[in-house]
Order: C-alpha cells, then structure tokens, then sequence
C-alpha cells in the first residue's frame, strides 16, 4: 500500500494562513509531531509520496526525500490518499480494502482507498483529474471524520495532543546531562530528557499537570521553568524562559521570556524578555526584545481573525494569540493585538501602540502605516543572513516560491500600502 | 506648472519638516538633511504619489541627493508615460 497525503490547493488552503503559504498542511505542528508523521504513523505506511500546490513542489522536493508531485506514483500499488487535515487520531480506515472514496458533508474527498486492480479505470495525467475520476467511478462513502478546520485548532488542541504523542512515543527518563541543583516536580515518569541535552543548574521541570519531552541537544539555560504539557524540540535553547504549559517549540529555536500554549516551527528566536501567548509562529522568525501578543480580550470575548485582511472569523476561543509567517522580523516592543495575522516575510517596526490585526506578507510595518518599504529584494538578503547563520541555505527554488508567495498576496498588501500612503499624506 | 526640482523639494521638506528654500541639489539626504531609514521609505512613497510614478525600491532608495533625486523621477516619468515640467538635461 502506498500512502498520498494530498494537499489540494483549494479555499481551505487559506484557513492555515500565514503558515501554509511556504509549506503543505502536514508540516504544520501540533503536540510532539507533525500532522504528517501522525498521518503516516496511523496508516502504517512506508511508502509515501506527496501533492501539493504547484508553486511550491520544486522547494518542498528540495526539503524531502520522497516523490513530490510525480504522477508515477499513482500506478502499480494499493493507494490510500489522504486529506491532510484528517485528525489522525479519528483516522480507522484500514489501509487494505476495496476502493472507497470518503467524502465530507461538504462534497469534498477526505480520502481515497483504491485497489491495485480499479486503477486502470482512473485518468493518471492529473492528480486534479485523478480524485475527480475517483469520485466519478468508485463507491463514494459520506463521512463525519473529525478534520482541522483552521490554523487556530492547532494551537488550542496542542496541549492534549502533546499528551497523547508522549503517550505514544513511549519514552521517559533522563538520558541527558542534568546538573544539580534542579528541581523536577509531578511523576518522573512524565518527563524524558533525550541524550546530548544539557540542562543547567537551576531549572524546574514541572510535569504535575502533563507530560515533558526534551528532545536532543537540547540545551536549558539557568532559572528556566519548563512546565508540562510540553516538547522543546532538537538542539533547541532555552534561555531562562518561563515557558508555561501547552508548548511546541520546533527544533533549532532560541527562546526567552515567556511563552505559553503556543507552538514554534522551528529556527525562530525570541531570545529575549517578552509574552508569546497561544501562537502560532513560522519558521526564521525573529521576535525582537519586548514583543508581545494579547492573547486574550479585556471584556473576555471571543478572538476573531482576519485570514485575508478583510473578513473577521469568530474563533469560538477566548484565547488566540498571534499567527506569524515564515521570515518574520519584529522590532524591539512590537505589540500584537489579540489574534493578530502576520504575514510572512513582514517586517514590523513598533510604533509603541498595539499594531492592526493584519499585516499582509512582505509588507514594511513603518511609522504606523504597511510601505513597500526597501522591496522584497532586501527582505530576501535578510533571510539569506539569517538562515546562513545556522548553516542552511536560502535556494533558488525557496525564492521562485516566495516570488508565486509574493504575487498570490500582492492584492491584499496593495491595498494595505495605498491605505498607509493615504494615512501618510494626512500627516 | 512646479518643474520636477520643485516638486522633489516640496515632497522632502514636508516629510523631513524643513524649509523648501534651504534644500539644494548637492545635498545628501541623510547627511545634510538627516533623513533616517524609515523617512527614506516615507520619502519614496511620497515621490511616488506626488508624480503618479512606481519605482523600483532598491533603485530608488540608492539616490544620495536631491540632484540625483530628480534626474531619476524624471527618467522614471518618462519611462512610464508621465508628463513633467523641467525635466533636467541628460
């Protein structure tokens, strides 16, 4: 059996915004794995290949090693295809069986179990045309399977969800360096310390309300508090950090101050003293000393936000806290208002005030107001510096995706620069 | 009709708050009328819709004096199909 995770670049792309613009859906994070690893380990499968949307599939088959957007892939084996917003968890499909297509209340394809032998019958020049033909000629099944409906369930069911994969990553104990005087509260048996990770004197590891999970290389600075749920991912550093409860922190970050119920990509900074409150953040983000994000509303309402700048969605939450893109640069005491949308590669000048609620991709948060600013040329000098700096390079094919990124948003931020200009002018 | 000098020194004095009659040709931007990084940006968008222009950024932002300021509005007017007064001699 061949397992697809299938990304369609439909309307629901956007829901994930500002994450998914650099990124299929399964990369995104939630507990200790990504949504992929937890598809891929509740299918059982080894063989798997991906789709996703054209203008990134040169740079995400630069990033993986197996088949990105190859139509070979569709013969010659048992093929379940899955929607990559399927909750794992809720997935008990088995992988073997007749062909069968799920398909939500909405009409769309959650997923597609297709026998070796019913292949024959199905188009293979177009994945597009593929699961249309597979809708078309193959039994069609209605299905309530629980799916990830925005960006924001994420953040809110990280918690849990970091309980369940420490669960079912089945590890405890300390195989890392921890020198004394440390403090390690609740059951021992909630906390696993990976080899090669160094935690300082001085830190508090308190799994009394969830599990914690340190993973490798990881190194822990003094007067940091770590607590449970938790997972600080590879060679990450913490650097006295209050990090609450329900954090994901991906790997190769540095990060201070205090961060809780939020998770981190990875490679991002928020080295110093600062609130980071249920977030969502890109990778190569770097939040200056005193950035800050409301995470919850004075009058304890519902968070909405702005996914395309324009329409405000309800949450349902009284708790969100900022969603900030890939390559994001703010100033020092840059203040996010309560579920604030960022876009990626957007740098933010603080004006000393909270900032609107959406600032579109690429755009130069000056004086108040979004500019073109020094032009996306200078913003990709600055991600090829920063991301050189940890030993990783910017590509030519990571830019020819930013470029489809920075066209696909050029109404949203013209707008944005034509409403500053208008702002400027009545200075 | 204001020639295009004049124009650049009218948009550079509202933004950087100085006298139009004390702004010359010669003059830095940042080194004689103190123009910081982000009034730079601010000094650009104004240009742009002071003339109805687009520039390229990277371009723009690398003009060091008002002289050179104007020469290259004009050049950018003529590209983009825009009418000005006085445009300066090649």
């Amino acid at each position: 059996m061949r397992l697809i995770l299938l990304d369609s670049n439909d309307e629901l792309r956007g829901n994930f915004y500002p994450l998914a613009f650099s990124r299929p859906l399964w990369e995104l994070r939630c507990g200790i794995t990504s949504l992929a690893e937890k598809l891929i380990a509740r299918a059982g499968a080894t063989d798997v290949a991906y789709f996703v949307p054209d203008y990134m599939a040169d740079s995400y088959r630069a990033k993986v090693k197996r088949p990105v957007n190859d139509l070979s892939v569709l013969a010659g084996d048992d093929l379940l295809i899955l929607e990559p917003r399927i909750k794992a968890e809720s997935f008990d499909l088995a992988a073997r069986g007749p062909s069968e297509v799920g398909v939500d209340e909405k009409g769309r394809t959650l997923y597609a179990r297709i026998a070796k032998d019913d292949l024959p019958k199905l188009p293979t020049d177009d994945i597009g045309k593929f699961i249309a033909a597979t809708r078309a000629k193959l039994p069609n099944v209605r299905t309530a399977l629980p799916a990830w409906q925005y960006i924001w369930d994420l953040i809110l069911a990280n918690p849990e969800q970091i309980t369940s994969d420490f669960a079912a990553a089945g590890r405890k104990g300390i195989e890392g360096t921890v020198e004394q005087p440390n403090a390690i509260r609740g059951n021992k048996k909630d906390v696993y310390i990976a080899p090669g990770v160094i935690v300082h004197p001085m830190v508090v590891i308190d799994a009394e309300n969830g599990p914690v999970y340190i993973d490798q290389d990881v190194e822990i600075h003094p007067f940091t508090r770590i607590e449970g749920p938790c997972y600080i991912g590879k060679k990450t550093v913490l650097l006295g950090v209050k990090c609450r409860e329900g954090n994901s922190i991906g790997p190769f970050c540095r990060v201070g101050g205090e961060v809780e119920e939020s998770i981190i990509q990875g490679y991002s900074n928020k080295y110093h003293d600062g609130f980071i409150g249920h977030a969502y953040v890109g990778e190569w983000v770097n939040l200056g000393a005193f950035t800050a994000n409301s995470d919850l509303k004075s009058d304890y309402s519902t968070v909405s936000v702005m996914l395309d700048g324009r329409q405000a969605i309800d949450t349902g939450s009284f708790k969100v806290g900022s969603l900030i893109g890939d390559h994001v640069k703010t100033s020092i005491g840059t203040l996010f208002n309560t579920g604030s949308y960022i876009g990626p590669m957007a740098l933010i000048m603080a004006t000393g005030k909270p900032l609107p609620k959406f600032i579109p991709s690429f755009a130069w948060f000056v004086e108040g107001v979004v500019t073109k600013g020094f032009g996306k040329g200078r913003l990709y000098e600055t991600a090829k510096m920063a991301m050189s700096r940890r030993n990783c390079q910017w590509s030519k094919v990571e830019q020819t995706m930013w470029d489809a990124v920075f066209e696909m948003t050029a109404p949203m931020r013209n707008e944005a620069i034509k409403k500053g200009r208008r702002a400027m002018l009545n200075r | 009709m204001a020639t295009v000098e004049e124009r650049v020194k009218e948009v550079t004095a509202r933004v950087l708050k100085l006298d139009p009659d004390e702004i010359k040709p010669e003059h830095s931007f940042t080194a004689d009328l103190g123009a910081e990084s982000v009034q730079s940006i601010e000094l650009v968008a104004m240009f742009e819709e002071e003339f109805g222009i687009e520039m390229d950024e990277d371009a723009a932002l690398s003009v060091e004096t008002v002289g050179k300021a104007v020469e290259f509005i004009a050049q950018v007017c003529k590209e983009q199909g825009v009418d000005v007064e006085g445009i300066p001699e090649q």
